[in-house]
């Protein structure tokens, strides 16, 4: 049975209500308070969830720790935007040209398990509005694998790369695991922790 | 005579102080762990801002209590679970209407009740009106700004978005539920930023005066 740590920053998360859509895969999802982030925290963790409202600067004092456990074989897949850089590998966020519909066009540069079925539209456009899944971007580093991009420029929205034994997926916008309305995003929660359990199943 | 704001650590809190369009709107930065009493004894006015660790600041309680028992401004915005920790301060959550603007037949049911109170001059009404996450009832005789009425048929209570409050401590208490550093920070609002830019240039005023 695997651990993946969610964390939180003092409002009250809740990870029982996944439960059903995680059903058929040997995980567990602990709800912690980022402060609680010790060595023999991430020793009890196989994968982190790091989401879009937790204290970078925290984590950032904290860089070393992190590098480590990813070097020594950990997953962690971090949304949001990055102001201040906690991982070897994140940079600080930069903002689109432009904010039209082309510039919010999401493109799959490659196919990948944890967006498999998952529609572009369903993640470019939420009730005709676009950019709730990403509007921004980040520079990845040189190896990383990049999935999907944005506008005619092909600016890096999601992508992972590998740091030692383990691995990073940076997704520049809002808590991937909080999409699942009624729509094909609602395969991402499922697919996301089945790929960050898999490494060490 | 300065403005100093709680800077949690979160990306949209960092954009919104440290980014280039209000970084010279706050004369102290405060980071929200690391707070003391050193850090309250000069500015005039203080800055919580919305999603702010709510933890954090009932643990800061007695901080907050004393520097509002000492006559200062405290501004304090929404998601911060304001009602566990700021004194005299109730609320209802609501079911978020994300989506009113996408209705030509829902007219946003803002009520300006105070149009001549000082903040309308900075604030411009109008971009107090996006998506609501609940509501707030001031204690008697604090100001309200901007209320709204009760919603889907009775279900939702009829409350306040924005209150200025000047009795229940010596100081002086603004409260709202509106999450503007949350929205200008992820740069996806433009109302919010026009929101926020008012707010703050009546804050360096307020400071000031």
């Amino acid at each position: 049975m695997a651990t993946i740590v969610r964390f939180s920053c003092g409002h009250n998360i809740s990870s029982a209500g996944w439960a059903e859509r995680l059903a058929g895969l040997s995980c567990t999802v602990r709800d912690v308070d980022l402060y609680a982030l010790d060595a023999a925290l991430l020793g009890s963790a196989d994968a982190l969830l790091i989401g879009m409202h937790m204290d970078q600067r925290f984590l950032q004092a904290h860089t070393a720790l992190l590098d480590d456990y990813v070097a020594g074989g950990g997953r962690i897949a971090i949304s949001g935007h990055i102001a201040h850089p906690f991982l070897t590998g994140l940079s600080p966020v930069r903002p689109l040209d432009g904010g039209g519909i082309a510039d919010l066009t999401i493109s799959r540069v490659k196919p990948h398990p944890i967006w498999e079925g998952v529609e572009l539209d369903d993640l470019i456009f939420r009730r005709g509005v676009a950019g709730f899944y990403g509007h921004v971007w980040h520079v990845p580093p040189e190896d990383a694998n990049v999935i999907h991009t944005l506008g005619p420029s092909r600016l890096p929205l999601d992508f992972i790369y590998r740091h030692g034994r383990g691995e990073v997926l940076m997704h520049g916008g809002n808590d991937m695991w909080s999409f699942g309305g009624d729509d094909s995003t609602r395969r991402l929660l499922p697919q996301l922790v089945s790929w960050l359990v898999e490494a060490r199943a | 005579m300065t403005v100093a704001v709680l800077d949690s650590g979160t990306y949209y809190h960092h954009e919104a102080i440290f980014g280039e369009r209000f970084r010279d709107r706050f004369d102290r930065v405060i980071y929200t762990p690391a707070l003391t009493s050193a850090d309250l004894a000069e500015p005039t006015l203080l800055i919580v801002p919305d999603r702010t660790n709510p933890a954090l600041l009932r643990q800061h309680q007695p901080l907050l209590t004393d520097y509002l028992g000492r006559g200062r401004t405290l501004v304090v915005l929404g998601e911060c679970e304001a009602e566990t920790w700021a004194p005299g301060v109730r609320t209802a959550g609501r079911p978020t209407n994300f989506w009113w603007w996408l209705d030509p037949t829902q007219k946003p049911p803002h009520q300006f009740v105070a149009p001549e109170h000082e903040m309308f001059g900075y604030i411009a009404p109008e971009s107090t009106i996006w998506h609501i996450h609940g509501v707030l009832f001031p204690p008697a005789g604090a100001q309200p700004l901007v209320a709204v009425p009760e919603d889907r048929n009775g279900r939702d209570p009829a409350g306040v978005l924005l209150y200025d409050d000047r009795v229940t401590t010596p100081g002086r208490l603004v409260v709202s539920m509106l999450d503007p550093f949350y929205h200008h920070g992820s740069r996806f609002m433009p109302a919010a930023t026009r929101f926020l830019d008012g707010l703050l240039r009546w804050a360096q005023h307020a400071a000031r005066s």
